[in-house]
């Protein structure tokens, strides 16, 4: 769907955008030529936003099969000096990192940007990482975006700062700006006519190739050469602004979203003319001769950055070099803030209380002790797969085969995706830590405490191959991997563990989409980002091709039929695959919406059930349990007619309604 | 102009609890606020919790409200509306409730027992200075689609006359937003929130 406010040409309008919509925004009002992306939360609504103003303006937008292509696609774009755009989740990040370290030593033509989401708080990823470090690294410049405003606007300059360094520029957003509203002014679209055109000897002979002569670390003497170019434009940048208190010790330095918080904690607490404050809009690097001005007047400095400390630890070494006695608070040594976990409104305001010593408004004991009374009463609300969703059915029969073939303790092992909701443990009781010496078997009967390892994307059969490897003989190795995630990650491991005789079972959850991060579509799924019908990757002939002998597929639809794919699976002694596959539920249930398609839904025959809750371990929240009258029942609101409850229920109690 | 008015709609997902946040960001940008929310949704799976924290004001910064400084909860689903209302109702602030519960999958499978309707609206009544109950689901139904229920309660919520946002305003700005061809169904929806504010005082 294409959104108005991102290709409407109406510069000074006030508009609601989402922090991802602005950087998409910006990304338009830069006049981008190339952008690419592979989903994640939270950051896939850039690339959404993206792709249908592409189409708009006639510029190129595509979902990429994984971050390490896109970045490397936006890159082409700007070394033919046209402008290129990469967004990325922190985790996706990570797979550009080779590139980026790389495509430094000789820069770029045209403006180069990546945008990455970071999640503190990693409430919807795997990990916590300040992908601000990364700047650091590289020796590029990073810009921490305070608002959706400068979410837009810092996207938007990024292309004008990168070719005027000639280098990439890095916009880090965070969870609370990339899926936070805020009011923001549009600016001109700006209409770019430039003609792509190449140069290999571009200022620098041999630009492009880094092995090209004098050497490669000529091109690091380059790259050292840009960085007071950078801190030059830093020093001027609109988005460090200083506000010196006369008379005050008291310094804060805050970058990113921590400012906004920084700015309401300052006015609640009355304080805001009573603290020198310089807000940082270019985390990587810091703008020096302000710092230094600030350290100048003030003998105590709280740093407020949402992460980790990525412009503390500059200003302590500039504050080192500079010879300031200052005591500086922040995440380093002299804790003011939290080191891990996402800021709040309620933290920056408790620590700017702290810090300026005056007293935190703090709820009364009596009100406390109503909000401990009500706690008890409010019941987890846990994420579930879908009703309906095919991932129940793969797993139940999964399960299945594992009891009988998968030895004593199988090791199941997964990546990114909605399977991996089988390692949630949402209906785990309290677990204690173990430290056994020997292999501890686990049950196999909860469908959320199936999946034993995950990490990142591909992660399983890769982890699975070195298990494999120290001979581990106490049951199975399982990997399993979705549709999406094995054109992303899987392709070369699988290759590896053909190539290298890892004899173990791989799963294709096949959905058909990129499901979890908002249907976006795969190479599997037949089309591309734009919608246009594309050529379908076939992840059978991709298997064969690889060497894969034993390979089958599946419906998770019919439980008994992949129950027995699975056994033979695990039987053999060789590589295994398996591709489960079944269009994901939710889009299932959009095409019957939008073709007036009804399905009956199914009902339990309280007859003929005997409470043995199987039904409930397939993990469907359509599925109930009657507490009452101990029995199952079917929520037939939620119910999608997928039938997998009826195939697994043990006694027939489960039907379709208006079937005999 | 109000200095700072805070909402959070609590729901479950399905339920359109952003496009109620957004209606709302919309038409307090419409009166020239400032705006900010934040938004708190899992994976695309149904289900789930979603809840939208909606400031408005001359100048607002940080997208979340602060614990107890809750000036509006908008509960479409009764426990989401007890969970965040218990962290951030101000004791000034007011609740308004749909009645109707929603099962989360660890009450369906037995690991949890769903709170008591008037024990969640006693609770309720001890953070808050009023807290209003309304069967929104029966009302949206009666507007002619469950999906109506975010505009039943915007209805509901106009109709308490607490919120800073002209009804002409409200009403112009959903029918901006919802697809067209439930334009009349929302409008319906709208009234009938209205109107069981009006009736009941």
């Amino acid at each position: 769907m294409i959104l108005m406010s991102i290709i409407e040409d109406s510069p000074r309008k006030r508009v609601l955008l989402m922090g991802n919509e602005a950087i998409a925004r910006g990304v338009v009002e830069a006049g981008v030529c190339v952008a690419s992306s592979y989903p994640g939360t939270p950051a896939s609504e850039i690339m959404e936003a993206i792709i249908p103003a592409a189409k708009h303006f006639g510029f190129y937008a595509e979902w990429a099969v994984n971050e390490m292509t896109a970045f490397n696609v936006a890159a082409g774009a700007a070394l033919v000096g046209k402008r290129g755009f990469c967004s990325v989740k922190n985790a996706g990040f990570n797979w550009i990192m080779d590139m980026l370290m790389t495509i430094v030593f000789g820069g770029v033509r045209g403006g180069l940007v990546v945008a990455v989401a970071d999640d503190p708080g990693a409430r919807t990823s795997s990990n916590e990482q300040d992908s601000r470090f990364a700047a650091m690294w590289d020796e590029i410049l990073c810009l921490d975006p305070s608002t959706q405003q400068e979410a837009k606007d810092m996207t938007r300059d990024a292309f004008d700062l990168s070719e005027a360094v000639e280098l990439p520029v890095i916009v880090r957003s965070v969870a609370r700006i990339s899926h936070s509203l805020g009011d923001v002014t549009l600016g001109e679209i700006k209409a770019e006519n430039k003609k792509a055109v190449f140069d290999k000897h571009w200022k620098i002979p041999f630009r492009w190739n880094v092995y090209g002569p004098p050497s490669t670390h000529s091109k690091h003497v380059w790259l050292h050469e840009q960085i007071p170019k950078i801190k030059e434009l830093v020093e001027k940048s609109k988005y460090n602004t200083l506000k010196i208190s006369e008379g005050s010790k008291y310094g804060i330095i805050a970058s990113g979203i921590a400012y906004s918080y920084c700015l309401e904690a300052l006015r609640w607490l009355d304080a805001l003319d009573k603290v020198s404050l310089l807000k940082i809009g270019t985390a990587h690097p810091i703008p020096e001769k302000k710092v230094e001005q600030l350290l100048n007047h003030a003998n105590k400095v709280a740093i407020l950055e949402e992460g980790d400390p990525v412009v503390e630890c500059q200003v302590r070494s500039l504050a080192q070099k500079l010879g300031k006695e200052v005591k500086i608070l922040g995440k380093m040594y002299n804790f003011i803030l939290p080191p891990v976990g996402e800021l709040d409104p309620n933290i920056v305001e408790d620590t700017s209380a702290k810090f300026l010593g005056r007293p935190t408004l703090k709820t009364s004991s009596n009100r406390e002790k109503i909000k401990e009374e009500i706690k008890p009463l409010i019941v987890p609300r846990s994420s579930a797969w879908c009703p309906g969703c095919p991932h129940i059915g793969t797993y139940y029969a999964l399960r299945k085969a594992l009891k009988k073939f998968g030895g004593k303790v199988p090791i199941v092992n997964g990546d990114m995706g909605c399977y991996e909701m089988a390692g949630y443990g949402i209906f785990a009781k309290k677990i204690e830590p173990s430290f056994a010496e020997e292999s501890v078997r686990y049950t196999l009967d909860s469908p959320y405490e199936l999946l034993d390892t995950c990490h990142i994307m591909g992660s399983g059969i890769g982890v699975s191959q070195g298990m494999y490897h120290t001979g581990y003989s106490d049951g199975k190795i399982v990997a399993v991997t979705g549709d999406s995630t094995f054109f992303h990650a899987i392709i070369p491991q699988l290759i590896n563990a053909v190539w290298n005789n890892a004899n173990i079972v791989l799963v294709v959850f096949d959905n058909i989409w990129t499901a979890m991060t908002g249907h976006q579509p795969c190479p599997g799924t037949g089309i591309v980002g734009s919608g246009e019908q594309s050529k379908r990757v076939s992840i059978e002939e991709i298997c064969i091709a690889c060497g894969v002998e034993n390979l089958k597929v599946g419906d998770p639809y019919k439980l008994d039929e992949l129950v027995e794919i699975f056994e033979g699976a695990l039987k053999n002694d060789k590589l295994s695959v398996v591709i489960s596959r079944r269009l994901c539920a939710q889009v299932l249930a959009r095409q019957r919406l939008s073709q007036g398609i009804k399905v009956e839904p199914y009902f339990v025959d309280v007859e003929k059930c005997i409470g043995c809750r199987t039904c409930l371990t397939l993990g469907c929240p359509a599925v109930l349990f009657d507490m009452e009258n101990r029995k199952a029942r079917i929520d037939e609101v939620l119910c999608v007619g997928c039938s997998i409850c009826a195939q697994a229920c043990a006694t027939d109690a489960i039907k379709q309604k208006g079937s005999q | 102009m109000i200095e700072e008015y805070n909402i959070i709609v609590a729901g479950v997902g399905g339920q359109g609890s952003i496009l109620l946040s957004h209606i709302l960001g919309n038409a307090a940008i419409t009166e020239g606020y400032q705006v900010r929310i934040a938004e708190t949704y899992g994976a695309a799976m149904r289900g789930g919790a979603v809840s939208g924290h909606i400031r408005i004001g001359k100048s607002v910064f940080a997208p979340m409200v602060r614990l107890d400084k809750l000036d509006l909860l908008i509960g479409l689903e009764l426990l989401e509306g007890l969970r965040l209302g218990t962290k951030y109702l101000s004791p000034d602030g007011t609740a308004i409730i749909n009645m109707r519960p929603i099962n989360p999958i660890d009450v369906n499978v037995g690991n949890a027992r769903y709170p008591d309707i008037n024990i969640i609206e006693k609770s309720l009544e001890k953070l808050c200075k009023e807290v209003i109950m309304i069967d929104g689901s029966r009302l949206a139904l009666e507007a002619g689609n469950i999906r109506t229920l975010n505009i039943v309660m915007l209805g509901a919520v106009a109709g308490t006359g607490k919120l800073p946002i002209s009804k002409g305003t409200l009403e112009e700005t959903i029918l901006r937003m919802v697809p067209p061809r439930t334009k009349d169904m929302n409008k319906k929806a709208f009234t009938l929130g209205w109107n069981t504010i009006k009736n009941r005082t």
